[in-house]
């Protein structure tokens, strides 16, 4: 397991780093956009996005991190981060022919897998937790105060929405030798699905309505995951996973 | 079961069959091995060699058929096979940004510190660089670092796959003198080859395969012999085969045109030459070719398989 972690470790720092960065930047520039806001809702040609702004406007800092952070930085940078974990995650060792070694241990095809997705799933989900974790003390400095107890909720929804994508794409690998097919075929999966988002009419039909500003705000004020959607979404992780695991099982080197 | 549990070494396999889609790869393969002995397995390219590794060590599972190690049925995932035996594969593919030592400690997790104490020592015995990337390692090296890790943990069944392929004639030596002190010590190896020199000084019994099924397994005593009982008969125009099968002395005929393979009963010749040279019904041959042929030689005569 510790290997798996390690074997991670410098792009998952990166991705944290990275996404500390966007927060830094997107807390700092808190004040001005709270000025600006009436001007910049004018400039927003989209109504769904024009939803967003007047979410802000109404609720405050807290829905700006919620926009900023969650549904901006760790939809798109976590998503891209759990594509790329997953994506290799079998399909890799396939195509650089070092699945045969990985399997020829005397370790269960199981273990092997299980470590692999947990491995992920960690730097997945803690450089999210750690991120928001710094949201209080950003906040200070620009004379905002928020609920870290709240803030982790979110967090919480946030890493189980990119878990399911990790899952799911975990389970493609788990069958598939062609990682790179799986990592274009899911970018364009994702940009469908934000084009749906970005459709007034269509939006409801776009998975990232599971992870958006209205989402957690709700989780921020109400102080309670959205049950329905999150143990969803665990299900579909937890069916990927054991899906997986029955392909793994049979897979030839 | 403890992963370096030593075992007495014996494997079973029976009515082994593995498709791959349309393919058959293994169609109804027995093999017993153990305790003790190197076992060759030879075939041309696609016979079924690797395959048949593969699913003794439990990396694939047959679509029909059994493997039994020490008792332990491969069943699951293998794991149980896995953990009596050692395996080398015969495809090269390794982690470029480890170093040798890192890719030790890979290959042999699971294996216990003793195990890749071991590994370690017999890569610098052959002369790896081991904190070098492995990257940086040609394919001989890779190959040796394969093999090292395949020889160091404390089990009683070898699985190795093309062992020496790769390897030039000095390092090839070295290598077989490994794997010699592996069987005296009583290890059941089984191995993949394309080397004559490796299956004529390691191998007990040698097995051939041509299009997933077992053709022969026979001991290299018996091969050995045959060989030298084997006569090869080149005539201008194609022999009549009645004539030439009623000849004293034949065994077995293997005719292709205007050439003739013929095993004889006993290691003398002389009444089968002799026989030969009477024979009014035959004309007379063009060339004869008698001693102890090559291998390939012998299979190719014997069994009709060309490209060893």
């Amino acid at each position: 397991m510790r290997s798996e972690l390690r074997a991670k470790l410098w792009m998952g720092l990166a991705y944290f780093v990275v996404l500390e960065a966007l927060l830094v930047a997107a807390m700092l520039y808190w004040p001005q956009f709270a000025k600006n806001l009436e001007h910049l809702k004018s400039l927003i040609p989209l109504d769904v996005l024009r939803d967003m702004a007047d979410k802000i406007e109404e609720s405050g800092a807290s829905a700006y991190v919620h926009a900023q952070h969650f549904f901006k930085g760790c939809n798109a940078l976590g998503g891209l981060v759990a594509v790329i974990f997953a994506m290799n995650a079998v399909a890799g060792e396939a195509q650089r022919g070092t699945l045969e070694i990985w399997l020829a241990r005397p370790l269960s095809r199981r273990r092997l897998l299980l470590e692999r997705w947990f491995a992920g799933a960690f730097w997945v989900s803690v450089p999210i937790l750690v991120s928001t974790a710094t949201v209080p003390f950003l906040g200070s400095l620009v004379e905002e105060s928020f609920d870290l107890w709240r803030l982790l909720l979110c967090a919480a929804h946030q890493s189980i929405f990119l878990l399911a994508i990790y899952s799911l794409t975990f389970l493609w690998s788990t069958a598939s030798s062609n990682p790179l097919a799986i990592g274009f075929s899911m970018l364009l999966a994702a940009i469908a699905e934000l084009s749906l988002y970005m459709i007034e009419r269509l939006t409801h039909w776009s998975a990232f309505r599971l992870a958006d500003v209205g989402v957690y705000q709700s989780i921020y004020d109400e102080g309670k995951l959205p049950w329905p959607i999150t143990l969803s979404l665990a299900a579909v992780s937890i069916a990927s996973v054991l899906i997986a695991l029955r392909v793994f099982a049979r897979r030839t080197p | 079961m403890n992963a370096s549990t030593p075992t007495t070494g014996t494997l079973r396999a029976s009515g082994l069959v593995r498709r791959f889609g349309t393919k058959t790869a293994l169609a109804g393969v027995d093999l017993e091995a153990g305790p003790g002995g190197v076992i060759g397995l030879l075939g041309p390219n696609g016979s079924g060699k690797s395959t048949l590794l593969r699913i003794l060590y439990g990396l694939v599972r047959p679509d029909a058929g059994s493997v039994e190690l020490d008792g332990a049925p491969l069943e699951g995932d293998g794991l149980a096979i896995r953990q009596r035996a050692s395996y080398a594969p015969g495809e090269i593919a390794l982690y470029g940004e480890l170093t040798g030592e890192k890719h030790l400690a890979f290959l042999l997790r699971g294996r216990g510190r003793e195990a890749l104490e071991k590994a370690n020592s017999t890569a610098r015995e052959l002369g790896l660089p081991l904190e070098r990337r492995v990257r940086g390692y040609s394919h001989g090296m890779k190959r040796q670092l394969l093999l090292s890790a395949a020889l160091a943990p404390s089990v009683r069944v070898r699985i190795l796959d093309e062992p020496s392929e790769g390897l030039d004639p000095a390092k090839r030596g070295e290598v077989l003198a490994l794997l010699e002190r592996e069987k005296a010590a009583g290890t059941t190896i089984l191995l993949s080859s394309h080397h004559l020199g490796e299956i004529d000084r390691i191998c007990d019994r040698l097995v051939f395969l041509h299009q997933g099924k077992k053709l022969a397994d026979e001991t290299r005593e018996r091969v050995l012999e045959r060989a030298r009982r084997l006569v090869r008969v080149s005539f201008d125009a194609a022999p009549e085969e009645r004539v030439l099968a009623g000849l004293p002395g034949v065994a077995r005929l293997r005719l292709e045109g205007a050439r003739a393979a013929i095993e004889l009963e006993s290691d003398d010749p002389r009444e089968f030459l002799a026989a030969l040279a009477s024979e009014r019904r035959l004309s007379a041959p063009r060339a004869i070719e008698y001693g102890a042929l090559s291998l390939p030689d012998l299979l190719r005569e014997l069994y009709g398989v060309e490209a060893l």
